[in-house]
Formats: C-alpha cells, structure tokens, sequence
C-alpha cells in the first residue's frame, strides 16, 4: 500500500495493519491451517476444546426444531452438535468467510452422518446475509477475534436473531489465575509456534494465534461491547481459569 | 439450493430479497444490482466476490 495513506488500523496480533488488509491476512491464516486445523486444536488444547464447546452447547438451550447459526464456524465442532439438537425439523447454517475452512468442515461433517440438517453459506460475520429476526441461537466459537470489526459483527448476530433468541460467544479470554501466568506465556509463544512449526510447518500462523488471544478484549469488555451492541442479560463463564470465557446474551 | 435456505439469505448489503438464478447458479440482489455466486452448492454472500450486473441486464422477478 501507498505510504503515507491515512488509513485506520487494526490489530493483527500484536502488529497494527491496515483496516482493510487484516480480513486478507487472517484469511492467509486459515488457508495454511485448513487441513490440520482440527488436530491442531486438539494438541494445543489437549482435547480440552471438547469441553469448552461441549460447555457452550449446554448453555445454548437449543431444542428440536430450532434454527441455529453457527457464525465462523470454521470446520463445524459446534455445527455437528448443534444438528443433533435441533434434530431433522430444525436447521443449523454454518457459515464462515473462508471457503477453505467451509469445505473442510461440510466434508468432515459429512464423514461423520451429519448433514441433513445442516447448510453452508459462505459470508462475513460483519454483514450476515440473512434475514432480520431468522434464528433462534447464533453461536460463533474462537472467531469473533479474527474479525476485524468486532462492533460490527455483533451488531450483525443481533440483528438476524429473533426476540428471545440468544448469542454464544466462545473465545479466548483472560487467565485469572496469577501464578499460572508465566507458564501460559511460556506455552503461548514458545511452545505453540514450535507445534505450529511441526504440524503444519507454519509457526507464523500459531504465532499469530497466541498474540490474538492477547489483544482480544477481556471478560468484563466484551460483555460490554455485547450490551453496547444490543444484547440484555449478558453473562459470562470463565472456563479453564479463564483462558476461555463463555460469554451469553439475549435479544429481547 | 435448498428454499427453506433461500428464504432467510439475504444481501449482506442492503439485507434485501434476493432472486435465485438457478441456471447460472447465483442469487442476485435487485436493489444493488449484485450477483452472489453459488460455487460447489455454497452460496459466497461476499461483496467483494459479487458479479456487478450491467446496466442493461434485466432481472426477472423474484
């Protein structure tokens, strides 16, 4: 880009970028860790993203017949449990601006049986393509970070939920527990780029991932960001100590 | 494309209907004059990946 543009930037990582760039850049992301994306998870979590997702779900409250988006749903954890919730008279639409992450998760997706149920759309969370008021429960688990405009994006989940419904947000979120700290930064930006590296030979993408998680706003912000976007009754869980928060908010 | 899909998508610009072209596989947003692709039966809602209609091509009715 031209130098000296006055242009407003964003986070990516601990990096500022252009505005306009950092959609590309997480883009780049995704497509180096598509393929690995869920073993990866299960390395650097130690499984214990089934968990937290698992957690997310139960919180959700979805019944049969429910509709449900699942918003950067990426490879579909959440979209294949919330299709057996909603069961053959409900629908779960996984969508995601990464159409490499898109067509991994509806292939595993149909791997695993699940499918019926489920469509695809690919779209940015900041301008959901979908009608006012069009579902019961939208979710969005370990994305609402990479989105560049996150006011935006929340404000986009309110609008295509109907009164009533609610929104899960499951992210990264602050470790409240002091004396752990230094460990979790040891395995933050030491050992996960190392992983990153020898899983998908891309420690980059991992490095990235753990900055991320840092800039990311903390529990009490994001619940504010959520009020400020519309949503009532916002509560939040910490899970793992912190390391992950489950954040819930209603549109009444 | 599945209707029941079809009738909650809605342009990511103006939130407006949208017609479904099932020959050229693409949903198109009268009010925008804007062509989302359906590749591979994923409808790609994005702006930026959106064929801009000339202005002399008609849209049929929804």
């Amino acid at each position: 880009m031209a130098e000296g543009r006055d242009e407003e930037l964003t986070d990516f990582g601990y990096r500022k970028v252009p505005v306009h760039e950092k959609a590309r850049r997480v883009g780049a992301v995704f497509d180096s860790v598509a393929d690995r994306y869920d073993l990866m998870n299960d390395l650097m979590s130690f499984g214990i993203h089934r968990a937290w997702k698992a957690f997310a779900i139960e919180m959700s409250g979805v019944r049969p017949g429910e509709q449900v988006l699942d918003v950067a749903g990426g490879t579909g954890d959440l979209t294949a449990r919330f299709a057996r919730r909603v069961g053959p008279k409900g629908r779960v639409v996984l969508s995601d601006i990464n159409a490499s992450m898109l067509r991994r998760g509806r292939d595993r997706l149909l791997d695993r049986g699940v499918g019926g149920n489920v469509r695809f759309v690919q779209a940015d969370a900041e301008a959901l393509p979908f009608r006012d008021n069009a579902f019961d429960c939208v979710s969005i688990a370990f994305g609402l970070r990479n989105v560049t405009n996150k006011e935006a994006a929340l404000r986009s989940m309110y609008r295509v939920l109907r009164p009533g419904g609610r929104l899960l947000v499951l992210e990264f979120s602050r470790l409240r527990i002091r004396p752990l700290q230094p460990l979790y930064d040891f395995y933050s930006f030491t050992v996960l780029p190392a992983l990153g590296k020898l899983v998908v030979d891309d420690a980059d993408s991992y490095r990235y991932l753990a900055e991320s998680i840092r800039v990311h706003p903390d529990q009490e912000s994001l619940r504010e960001m959520m009020r400020a976007a519309g949503f009532e009754a916002v509560e939040y869980h910490d899970l793992s100590g912190g390391i992950v928060a489950l954040h819930r908010g209603f549109k009444f | 494309m599945d209707k029941k899909l079809l009738d909650i998508l809605a342009c990511p610009i103006c939130k407006g209907p949208l017609v479904y072209r099932e020959a050229r596989q693409e949903l198109v947003c009268r009010a925008d004059r804007l062509a989302f692709p359906i590749r591979d039966g994923i409808p790609v809602m994005l702006e930026e990946e959106a064929r801009r209609l000339p202005a002399d091509e008609e849209i049929e009715e929804a």
